[in-house]
């Protein structure tokens, strides 16, 4: 289990990178990685090169979230004015501009049958559902309060949705707030099923793992420093994992299911071996915040290993190789 | 059987007296001898006979009547008989005088001699036996010169004089002549081979002294064949056996010793080499009665010091000291001479320093010191004084040497490394190590608390991964291994697939491992919270067998690991080890305070305050935890509760501690600013105590940073920015070098005063270094204050940015979007007031302030929904605001379109004529020249023709700028004196009438005027915002080093308070932009290492 650095673009943005995702591989086109940045465009890079194959205008203010359709053919990228852009990933036409006033958006991902696209929906206490065949608000999924505390609280305001990721069947969907709590909702109900605690600081990136067994086991990262990973049935704390010594921005879990990488405000990228409860591997090339990391699929070349890409507020991209 | 005959007067017989027989009463010989009229030499041979036999009372009887008047008078021509009976009386005397041991007898004894001997002088000046007698009488009364005259009248008159021969050698001896000494004691034996024992034992003597060792024994040994008894010759020997150091020949040293001792109870030299045999086989009291008596029989310095000495260590091993303190002083007293026996100095020295006399004990050190520079002991002993008398350089120095003269005494590296613990960590660090070294080379087991020494100092030198190996290694085996190797281990129940791990670990360590894993996980996640003050990890480890032990001297060290996990950022394993600490040992505050710590850093306040409760049920009194609450109730908005907590620390330590009074001092900061409605008089008094404050710190010790922080921000408040930024930059400076002292806010507070002084540049260059340095980027707040200053500075571009990057950290604080809404909405408003514009601006412009209305009105529909802390009211008039600048934008866009549209209109004009131009000339060519001419004329009219129309153009152009400029203005005036008044209303509530007209006069895009006004503004917000923002953080220097000693847990852990609040950072003036930052007092807070225990203790 190891991470290869593989190569670096510097200035892949002309600001601050904030996030990345990777677009599955079409007919056309091998695996591509879409980035947004503060300079209000979302990049198109093939890692081979790593070339850069478009640039995408059209947002105001900082993009600050992008995802990709399962097929690889459409994708989706948010902005702080609160304005949702789908759009083709070959042609950059512009299919669907969603917005839901006043949730603003902030963590975007396509549910895993490519139907729902789901959104964090901020102050609104909420994540939003959108059918991706009539791009219609199809659901909203709010947060409650936690039992116990009183409306009026300061804490109320709190309840502020940043993230959200899909289980591997698309039957849930865990989201994070500012406050720490991490809420799973059943979505074929479209009924919140519990909370789960552990952080006190904002959850900024969850995901659940790939290996079949592992489904409803839950990553999330916090800006406590702490990664915890979480039994989302069994409503049960299974590991958490220290190391960083900044926040933790991002997580993601590689295709095998056997490790998972995190980005840090420490600047750092790491690999964790999930059968230890330390880092395997520290990577230290950004030289700021990275705000993203993400697994690519597997190698057609060899499938056990695949690409990991980060992205950081240094304005640069980089890629390794994971196997 | 020997008989002397006393020949009977007148007559030829003799009395025949046997020598053996002699009666009991010398009168009967007396009797016999006077009747008879005896030659001299009779009486003589009667009284020796008599001194042979000890009866010494009749042997003087006889001399004495052989010496009387009577006897001279009758006698009178027998001089030499008469000399030898004064002498020998004179002989005896001196005798007497050198055994008497009280020194008025023995003066008696001595005049007594001299008499006799005078006597025998003036019968016959010249006798030579009188002239040795009186010069053995001079050496016995220590009169060395005179002796040697005496002995030289002799040995001028005759040179083989053996009794003269041998007092000469003896005077020699005396002087330390020994050579010479040497050459006379040969010759007398050369002149009298058969001369007793003695003599060779005087060679033997001189041998010694002449350094002649085996020359010297072989000597003593030929005495011993002579003289089996010779106690001199015993004790010689044995001493030189004794000093062979080997086992053999010291038990027969010991054994001659014993053997002189039978002979001849009463010799000094032998029972002071007893005494100290019995003293090192630790039988004191013979050791006791031998110097006691040794000490009755001599009078020799030397010796009695020497018995004096074995007294006193007798007494000084079985601890008396003050018994042994004054016989080593007796024992110094006799021999004066630190040269010649240093022993009873360097006793001295140490009795004395431990009856805590450390200058004598020093002054006796130093004397051993002059004779032996170079004793390890003496030189570490030394040390010790020196510092304990604080005198730390010269301990140091002392120390250092010990070690130079002795690289391989762990114990002195030991001490020098704690020496300089306090002055030089980097050599405390190096001489540690060398002791480790040393104790590991000699396979001795290092001490715990060396080891912890060591990780500790890499700990304060922020080398973690050193300081986890030493605390480790001085942990040894324990549950905390299992812990660690455990980590290492599967933690996820289905993730078991390969088996990679397993060939690390032995299969019991395994079988440990997961024992330990599945304690550990899976907990309820809802509990997970509680998860600090919970131990059912180790319950459960004892009910699954494990035992659950920690050592109680392994505590300090596994909680320094612990923080140096915690330092490592592994939280978890750190926060194990505190629970494991706390299971065992309940009363240990300081890991209540660490767990704190660790819940305080994750944002888990209420369980802080719940560990911090349980840290003051174990002592109310605790300082540190005091603080800490005080602090987390500020963070929880209790500021009465705060105030009472921090003056109960303060109290708990009768009000000397500096910590409790700069918190103190920084919670009358905070209260002075905080209050929205500003009250003059209450914010003066609360400045004017936080002052009195941090001056009482500064007073007790100059060298409190936070202290000087806390009163540069009081100065900044008062607008005294100079002198602030003086204060600011020495504590930068200092806090820059010093590797234990995190402080950002010395950083913010001095770009808050470049700020304050319109030092823009300057200022963003500060906030954007100390973001960097400290916060990881990460601060919304320093952010914020960043991008005031762009603001100020009028850099839209980098205003926005820096806020969308605020917003994008801290997205529910929804006061960064207006922020930003504000920032376009001026942008746009500078950009329509330029004379100049490109096209591309100002649809740039429009683009923002479309943006900017979207988020105001974002905003506004949110408000309902939540509660963001600004007025709707206000956001609706920025909206209003800005929507009425996107309508005069849209002119000016429109304009500016219209422009663009004509230009490129002209432009097109100009083509197409070109085109024509060429068309046509193509045409004419056709036609060829024969109606040039005309066609010229022609042509020329065509071309003044659209001159005419390209002028009527440009007038139309022109004139229809100034109409609908003026129509701009006159739309402009009349939304904005609207605004004005409702705003003069507001503002007169707010009592800041002279600043209603900003708003106004900045869109009435009159620069010049603008710029004024901007520049008041700046000002005046620099007595109001700014100053708010100028932070102060004192956080005790002492607590930040943590772990220095297990001393400074008082100073320890509390919570450093950072008053950062940006009241209205933003708006330009209280009513323009409604900017009420919720007020949200921030105390960025770093809980200080609470510990202490650990380092340079033990």
């Amino acid at each position: 289990m190891k991470l290869a650095p593989l190569n670096t673009v510097g200035n892949a943005h002309d600001d601050s990178v904030w996030t990345a995702a990777w677009v599955p591989a079409t007919d056309e086109s091998p695996p591509l990685l879409l980035t947004g940045s503060l300079d209000e465009t979302v990049r198109l890079w093939n890692p081979e090169g790593p070339q850069k194959l478009q640039t995408n205008t059209g947002h105001c203010l900082g993009v600050v979230s992008v995802a990709a359709h399962p097929s690889g053919r459409i994708a989706a990228s948010a902005s702080i004015d609160s304005f949702i852009r789908v759009f083709d990933v070959a042609t950059n036409n512009t299919i669907a501009t969603l917005e839901a006033p006043p949730s603003e958006v902030w963590q975007l991902q396509f549910n895993p049958q490519g139907t729902i696209l789901a959104a964090a929906g901020g102050g609104s206490a909420s994540v939003k559902l959108w059918d991706t065949a009539q791009w219609q608000l199809t659901a909203t999924l709010s947060v409650p309060r936690l039992e116990g505390l009183k409306p009026s609280e300061k804490t109320g305001s709190k309840k502020f949705v940043l993230s959200v990721a899909w289980s591997p069947d698309g039957r849930q969907i865990a989201c994070g707030s500012m406050d720490g709590t991490i809420s799973i909702f059943d979505v074929t109900r479209t009924k919140f099923l519990h909370h789960l605690e552990g952080h006190n600081m904002p959850v900024r990136s969850l995901v659940y793992s790939s290996a079949p067994l592992d489904a409803r086991v839950l990553f999330s990262a916090s800006d406590d420093g702490h990664i915890h990973v979480y039994d989302t049935e069994g409503k049960t704390l299974i590991s958490s994992l220290s190391g960083h010594s900044g926040w933790v921005l991002s997580v993601d879990v590689s295709p095998d299911g056997m490790a998972i990488a995190t980005g840090s405000s420490d600047r750092t990228v790491r690999l964790w071996d999930l059968k230890m409860r330390a880092a395997a591997q520290i990577m230290t090339g950004h030289t700021d915040q990275v705000w993203s990391v993400a697994f690519g699929p597997p190698l057609t070349t060899d499938v056990r290993s695949c690409l990991l890409a980060s992205v950081s507020d240094d304005k640069s991209l980089s890629f390794y190789k994971y196997a | 059987m020997a008989f002397v005959y006393i020949p009977v007067q007148n007559s030829e017989e003799e009395v025949r007296v046997a020598l053996d027989q002699l009666p009991r009463d010398a009168t009967d010989i007396l009797d016999i001898l006077k009747a008879e009229q005896a030659p001299l030499d009779l009486w003589l041979i009667i009284a020796r006979e008599y001194f042979k036999q000890g009866k010494i009372e009749q042997f003087r009887q006889i001399l004495e009547e052989g010496s009387s008047p009577e006897i001279d008078e009758y006698y009178a021509d027998v001089r030499y008989e008469r000399i030898a009976i004064l002498n020998a009386l004179g002989a005896y005397y001196s005798y007497l005088g050198k055994i008497e041991t009280k020194q008025r007898e023995k003066e008696e004894h001595y005049i007594m001699a001299t008499q006799y001997y005078n006597k025998a002088s003036r019968i016959d000046m010249h006798e030579p036996s009188t002239w040795i007698g009186k010069g053995q009488l001079l050496l016995a009364k220590g009169d060395v010169e005179q002796a040697f005259n005496a002995f030289k009248i002799v040995l001028d008159g005759d040179r083989d004089n053996v009794p003269a021969l041998l007092g000469q050698a003896c005077v020699h001896f005396s002087r330390g002549r020994y050579s010479d000494s040497l050459e006379l004691y040969k010759r007398a034996l050369q002149v009298y081979p058969r001369c007793p024992a003695a003599v060779r034992l005087g060679i033997a003597l001189c041998h010694y002294k002449l350094g002649h060792l085996e020359k010297a024994k072989q000597s003593f040994c030929r005495v011993l064949q002579l003289d089996p008894e010779n106690v001199e010759a015993l004790v010689a020997l044995g001493i030189s056996d004794l000093q062979t150091n080997e086992a053999s020949t010291i038990r027969s040293g010991m054994e001659k010793m014993q053997m002189a001792f039978e002979i001849y109870p009463y010799c000094a030299m032998s029972l002071n080499y007893l005494a100290n045999h019995f003293f090192f086989t630790g039988q004191h009291f013979l050791v006791e009665q031998l110097t006691e008596t040794a000490l009755a029989v001599t009078t020799h310095g030397p010796t009695k010091s020497h018995s004096y000495y074995n007294l006193a260590r007798s007494y000084h091993s079985k601890g008396d000291y003050e018994k042994a303190g004054m016989y080593y002083m007796a024992s110094v007293k006799e021999s004066n001479k630190p040269h010649e026996f240093i022993l009873p100095y360097y006793g001295l020295g140490q009795v004395q320093m431990k009856l805590g006399d450390l200058r004598s004990a020093l002054s006796n050190f130093e004397k051993v010191l002059e004779v032996q520079p170079e004793n390890c002991e003496t030189l570490k002993a030394l040390g010790h004084i020196y510092f304990q008398l604080g005198q730390n350089e010269k301990a140091q120095e002392l120390f250092k040497k010990a070690t130079k003269v002795d690289p391989r005494d762990p114990q002195a590296f030991l001490d020098l490394g704690e020496l300089l613990l306090s002055t030089d960590d980097c050599a405390a660090l190096d001489a540690f190590k060398t002791a480790r070294n040393l104790l590991k080379k000699g396979n001795e087991e290092v001490p715990i608390e060396l080891l912890n020494n060591i990780g500790a100092l890499h700990f304060d030198r922020g080398e973690f991964e050193l300081a986890g190996e030493a605390f480790m290694e001085a942990l040894g085996d324990g549950l905390w291994r299992d812990f660690v190797d455990a980590k290492a281990q599967s933690s996820f129940r289905n993730v078991e697939q390969s088996d990679v791990s397993g060939e690390r670990f032995s299969p019991s360590r395994k079988v440990q491992s997961s024992l330990i894993n599945s304690a550990l996980y899976p907990i309820d996640a809802s509990s997970s919270l509680h998860q600090p003050r919970d131990f059912q990890l180790f319950h459960r480890l004892e009910e699954q067998g494990t035992s659950v032990e920690l050592p109680w001297n392994k505590v300090s060290t596994l909680f320094n690991f612990a923080r140096v996990l915690e330092q490592m950022h592994d939280t978890e394993m750190a926060s194990i080890f505190y629970r494991l600490i706390l299971f065992k040992y309940p009363d240990y505050t300081d890991a209540y305070l660490r767990l704190a710590a660790i819940a305080k850093a994750r944002n888990n306040i209420q369980l802080s305050i719940e560990l911090i409760g349980d840290a003051l049920k174990v002592d109310d009194k605790c300082q540190d935890a005091l603080l800490m609450l005080g602090d987390l109730e500020l963070k929880n908005d209790d500021w009465v509760k705060a105030k009472e907590t921090f003056r109960a620390a303060k109290d708990a330590t009768d009000g000397t501690d500096s910590y409790a009074a700069v918190c103190l001092g920084n919670w009358n900061c905070f209260a002075a600013i905080r209050n929205e409605k500003r009250a003059p008089k209450l914010e003066a008094t609360h400045l004017e105590k936080a002052k009195e404050l941090y001056t009482k710190v500064l007073q007790q010790n100059p060298a409190n940073l936070y202290a000087a922080n806390g009163a540069g921000v009081v100065l900044a408040e008062k607008g005294q920015f100079d002198i602030a930024k003086d204060l600011f930059t020495q504590v930068q400076e200092a806090a820059s070098g010093s590797f234990n002292v995190q402080m950002p806010d010395i950083w913010i507070n001095l770009a808050h005063v470049h700020f304050a002084q319109g030092n823009f540049a300057l200022a963003v260059k500060m906030y954007q270094n100390c973001l960097r340095k400290f916060y990881y980027n990460t601060d919304s707040q320093v952010l914020l204050y960043l991008a005031r200053t762009h603001y100020e500075a009028e850099q839209w571009e980098d205003c926005k940015k820096t806020l969308l990057r605020a917003i994008h950290l801290a997205p529910s604080n929804y006061t960064f979007r207006f922020d930003v809404g504000v920032a376009m909405q001026k942008f746009s408003a500078s950009t329509l007031q330029k004379t100049k514009r490109t096209v591309d601006e100002v649809r740039a412009t429009v683009a923002e302030l479309k943006n900017a209305v979207r988020l105001f009105s974002l905003l506004s529909s949110a408000s309902n929904l939540h509660f963001h802390g600004f007025d709707e009211t206000k956001i609706g008039t920025h909206v209003g605001y800005c929507q009425h600048l996107l309508d005069a934008a849209k002119v000016h866009c429109e304009l500016a379109e219209r422009e663009e549209q004509k230009n490129q209109e002209r432009i097109k004009v100009m083509q197409q004529m070109e085109l024509a131009d060429e068309s046509r000339r193509k045409a004419e060519e056709q036609r060829k020249f024969q109606l040039e001419k005309r066609k010229q004329e022609d042509e020329l009219k065509q071309v003044m023709q659209q001159e005419k129309h390209l002028e009527r153009i440009k007038e139309q152009w022109k004139s229809s700028v100034s109409a609908s400029k003026r129509k701009d203005r006159s739309q402009t005036e009349e939304e904005e004196s609207g605004h004005g008044e409702k705003r003069r209303r507001k503002g007169g509530k707010r009592k800041k009438k002279e600043k209603t007209s900003h708003y106004e006069s900045e869109v009435e895009a009159d620069m010049e005027n603008q710029e004024d006004v901007e520049y008041e503004d700046a000002n005046t917000n620099y007595r109001e915002a700014p100053d708010d923002q100028v932070e102060n953080n004192p956080q005790d220097l002492l607590a930040a080093a943590g772990l220095e000693d297990s001393d400074a847990e008082d100073d320890a852990a509390a919570p450093p308070l950072n008053a950062s609040r940006v009241r209205r950072a933003w708006s330009e003036s209280d009513e323009d932009e409604p900017l009420q930052r919720q007020s949200e007092p921030e105390h960025v807070v770093d809980m200080q290492e609470s510990d202490a225990e650990g380092a340079s203790d033990d």
